[in-house]
């Protein structure tokens, strides 16, 4: 369509040149995090390291133990994917499925709290966290992250297109409404559920501001956590900052590349259903 | 399906509904009631959870801040700059890529990288390209006979610096939404165009605008919210400071301010709840308004 | 806390420990101080609060007005786990002044450091200057040295410490702590910030900026001499390695007149404790501030000694005399004052900081930004 008023050449150039622009912080970002001190302030810039100091890595695994935050990051995005799987199943059919009183009412109240900053809620949830004893624990990472009203919204919509002639057919079958749930709605909205999970994992692996505030440990740090030890020290090493900031960023982009197909249909979908 | 709720199909549905809205109740809704309700302390004492006195003060209080008032400015400046460039540059990638071009995956997944690393980490990365004296942007600006900027430390530059960040960030989520819009478009109503003897631009204003505004509505949604409640950037990027002399000090910035910083936790809940009024009245005057001119297919 | 410095600690706790049958000390590391003082706060709030923990100077006031912490008096005068005569006027005098609030102390000192001047020994030398020592020095060795590439003199971006200082060496008050009071917006203070001011748009002179901190651009050599915290010498020599020749000296001196800020953490003793956890943690402030400790802190982490009889020891003498850098710090115990410690006083710092931005940024005269900062200050001090 567009083919006529730009020529396919333009457009190839026009893209790559973005696509450049896309890459350049990563790009940069690895190139500084390779290099000796001394070409990390070098004018004009210094792409290729002459030598390649792999040992900013391990040097920065020296001032935080990043392997133990990486362990903590997975088990945490761990589990609170797979809970937040299981509530958002559960809500996302009583929404599409039953007609209960208050529904609409209660669903506009959920969908009215996406739009509340979370910042706002880190003090109340701090307090009820510690009357539960829970601060400085996983549980206190994972559980107020296992249920996600954007999940459940998504997900509802999705449920919503999955014709109810279905549901009839599996009742004169005799089969049970939640097991009809489990092997037949759930299974249907695979391509939802994967795509809901998949931001989450992004979401959980990236979290900041709640895992600094409810941890004290070291040990029960998360990724994005051990990166700020370097930069509340004075003087920032800018190769040790980049190493740092490569080992958080390359785990998501490692999954990214395998579950590419997933993400990208997944977050359309989430447009199209909107 | 039943079609009318019964009492029982409620009981039902609560079952359903309880793991969820346990979580959801306690972690969400009563600290969203709690902070509400702290926003009309004027006389306390928070260790020990005593209220003296409740009343309205806190709200004449911010408003009469001039960094409350800047940081609505500066939060408008910031959802203004973001949002329709952001709009803008992904709706073009996403007509060239739709283009039946090679290597579509590819430049897909190139544009889309940004969006699933760390705030954390790419503001600090950026941090470094925008370095007046050692970084990349600047260096590059130099091949045009740019003087340095000062990035990060120039007030009339550090909005422009988040907003670049911002966009860069979330340039792929939109690109990928409005590619799938596209894709969903019936290749007839461009044939029937094309038969009309429509032009290009004239296909584009009255076939793909139109049948794309569902999807340009769900996006200008999720961007504007997103665009209001923006902080991880901003504390990322400036070192935990709201930019030189104020000028990236955005809402959410002040409430963690107030909260955190100085232990207003008064006037931080009042400013947290002015930040919801305002982007509730937005999502309700966008609703309105997409009922009116988005077609749906 | 974090790298060597929380290694440093944990050792010091394990000695404690092993020393101290019936006490087990168990450390939280809470991240940045500003972390800290957050997440105590929170704690405060839930209940939660540690049994000891070191804190900002400036936010014990918010502790006592809060009634957080214990007052150590009693533990100080106790004859058996007490602090003799002595022992305590071994403790460095501004320290003590610092720790205590009408003789009652709150605290005991820490992690402590002062602003001291470095200076990029190879720059003087190549110009044949001498190490400077007073604000007319610094003014013409920045005059001189300043070329493409080089600022003579660099501020950090927390440079209100030195308006503090010099609004000290003019003779004026910063903030008045007996009537809580701002008093910056003197003669004095817009003298001693024009006296900045001046420097920063000559352009001999410029602030870390986006660096964050000095050390980086001083240890690359774009910047010939800086006021920074006595605390950064790990990170200039760090920095500087294999780049320049450096050392430090004392705050320079206006008109005669000496005065630099000391500032840093002390450690309190929380009240919700037992008696118990009490005494114990009471015996480990002692143990963390005694002699030993307090030379082997200050070599491992770059924090000034706080105690004078720790200067004496043989292992703190030889390492000054092998990282001189760390001489000029304790140099200066006599010209040392700190900032006021009233409630409020963060963001007081927020409000000045911001204010002195906008000076700098020619938004604002600098009678006009120091007289605005001066109201909202009073306005937050009210409070």
């Amino acid at each position: 369509m567009v083919k006529s008023a730009l020529s396919r050449t333009t457009i190839y150039i026009l893209l790559s040149l973005g696509a450049v622009l896309m890459l350049l912080p990563f790009v940069w970002m690895i190139s500084t995090s390779l290099k000796a001190p001394n070409e990390v302030m070098a004018m004009p810039p210094v792409w290729v390291p002459s030598e390649w100091k792999f040992e900013n890595f391990t040097e920065a695994l020296k001032v935080a133990p990043f392997d133990r935050y990486f362990i903590n990051s997975v088990i945490v995005t761990i589990v609170s994917t797979i809970g937040e799987l299981i509530t958002t199943i559960l809500a996302a059919y009583a929404f599409s499925r039953i007609q209960f009183f208050g529904r609409d009412i209660a669903f506009a109240v959920l969908l009215g709290t996406m739009m509340v900053p979370s910042e706002v809620l880190l003090i109340p949830n701090f307090v009820t966290l510690s009357n539960l004893g829970w601060i400085d624990t996983y549980s206190a990472l994972i559980v107020p992250w296992t249920a996600s009203v954007f999940a459940i919204f998504l997900l509802r919509q999705y449920f919503l297109g999955i014709p109810k002639e279905l549901s009839f057919a599996a009742k004169v079958d005799g089969c049970s409404e939640f097991k009809f749930l489990w092997y037949v709605m759930a299974p249907l909205a695979k391509p939802a559920l994967i795509t809901v999970e998949l931001l989450k994992v992004i979401n959980s692996w990236n979290a900041f501001l709640w895992p600094i505030i409810v941890t004290n440990s070291q040990e029960l740090r998360t990724l994005p956590v051990g990166l700020s030890a370097f930069t509340t020290e004075a003087g920032i090493k800018y190769e040790l900052l980049m190493a740092a900031s490569s080992m958080v960023i390359f785990p998501m982009l490692i999954l990214f590349f395998i579950m590419q197909k997933y993400i990208v249909a997944g977050v359309a979908r989430t447009g199209l259903k909107g | 399906m039943m079609d009318k709720p019964t009492w029982k199909s409620t009981l039902r549905a609560f079952l359903y509904l309880l793991p969820a809205l346990l979580i959801l109740i306690v972690f969400n809704i009563y600290p969203i009631i709690k902070s509400f309700l702290m926003s009309l302390y004027t006389d306390y004492d928070f260790y020990n959870d005593v209220v003296y006195e409740y009343g309205l003060s806190n709200f004449s209080d911010i408003f009469q801040d001039p960094n409350f008032i800047k940081a609505i400015v500066n939060t408008t400046v910031f959802v203004i700059g973001v949002v329709p460039v952001s709009i803008v540059l992904s709706l073009a990638i996403a007509i060239m890529l739709n283009s039946k071009i090679k290597a579509l995956s590819f430049f897909r997944t190139i544009y889309f990288l940004p969006f699933v690393t760390s705030v954390v980490a790419v503001a600090i990365v950026w941090g470094w390209i925008f370095h007046s004296d050692y970084g990349l942007l600047n260096y590059f600006l130099g091949f045009f006979g740019i003087d340095p900027i000062e990035w990060l430390t120039d007030p009339t530059y550090s909005m422009p610096a988040l907003i670049i960040l911002s966009v860069w960030k979330g340039l792929g989520f939109n690109i990928i939404i409005f590619l799938a819009g596209l894709q969903n478009i019936n290749k007839q109503y461009y044939l029937a165009a094309q038969v009309d003897g429509a032009s290009a631009w004239h296909r584009f204003l009255s076939v793909t605008i139109p049948l794309l505004s569902p999807t340009m509505f769900f996006i200008s949604i999720i961007s504007i919210i997103n665009a209001f409640k923006v902080f991880d950037e901003i504390f990322a990027l400036f070192n935990g400071r709201p930019g030189p002399a104020n000028s990236t000090l955005t809402v959410v910035y002040y409430v963690y301010q107030k909260f955190y910083e100085e232990w207003e936790f008064g006037l931080a809940s009042a400013a947290a709840f002015v930040l919801f009024i305002i982007v509730f009245l937005f999502t309700l005057i966008q609703l309105s308004l997409g009922k009116k001119f988005v077609h749906y297919q | 806390m974090s790298g060597p410095h929380e290694e440093a600690l944990k050792g010091f706790i394990e000695q404690f420990n092993s020393e101290h049958e019936n006490i087990t000390v168990e450390p939280m590391n809470q991240g940045s101080y500003d972390d800290l003082e957050q997440k105590i706060m929170a704690a405060a709030k839930a209940k939660t609060l540690p049994t000891l923990a070191q804190a900002v100077t400036n936010v014990v006031p918010e502790y006592i007005g809060n009634d957080f912490i214990a007052p150590l008096n009693d533990f100080i005068e106790d004859p058996e786990i007490g602090l003799s005569e002595e022992e305590l006027a071994d403790y460095v005098d501004v320290f003590q002044q610092s720790s205590s609030w009408d003789g009652t102390f709150y605290s005991l000192p820490f992690s402590k450091s002062t602003r001291v001047l470095y200076y990029n020994s190879g720059i003087l030398e190549e110009h044949n200057l001498e190490v400077p020592e007073t604000w007319a020095d610094i003014r013409n060795i920045s005059e001189t040295v300043t070329a493409d590439g080089v600022v003579g003199m660099g501020f950090e971006n927390s440079y209100e410490s030195e308006f503090q200082a010099i609004l000290k060496q003019l003779g004026g008050t910063y903030i008045d702590e007996a009537s809580n009071e701002a008093t910056f917006a003197s003669q004095e203070g817009m003298e001693a910030m024009t006296m900045i001011k001046d420097m920063i748009d000559e352009g001999i002179a410029r602030t870390a900026g986006e660096d964050d901190y000095m050390s980086n651009p001083f240890g690359i050599g774009d910047v010939a001499m800086y006021i920074g915290s006595s605390a950064g010498i790990p990170h200039v020599a760090s920095a500087a390695e294999g780049n320049i020749e450096w050392s430090t000296t004392t705050f320079p001196t206006l008109d005669g007149e000496a005065a630099t800020t000391f500032a840093g953490n002390d450690i309190v003793m929380f009240n919700q404790a037992e008696e118990a956890e009490q005494k114990a943690a009471w015996e480990f402030m002692k143990f963390l501030t005694s002699p030993e400790v307090t030379a082997d802190w200050s070599m491992q982490s770059g924090y000034l000694p706080v105690r004078y009889s720790a200067q004496e020891l043989p292992e703190y003498q030889s390492f000054v005399e092998e990282n001189p850098a760390y001489a000029a710090g304790s140099q200066q115990f006599d010209a040392g004052f700190f900032i006021a410690r009233v409630q409020g006083g963060d963001a007081v710092r927020n409000i000045i900081l911001e204010e002195m931005e906008l000076i700098l940024l020619d938004e604002k005269s600098v009678e006009q930004g120091l007289t605005d900062a001066q109201e909202r200050a009073n306005e937050a001090l009210q409070k």
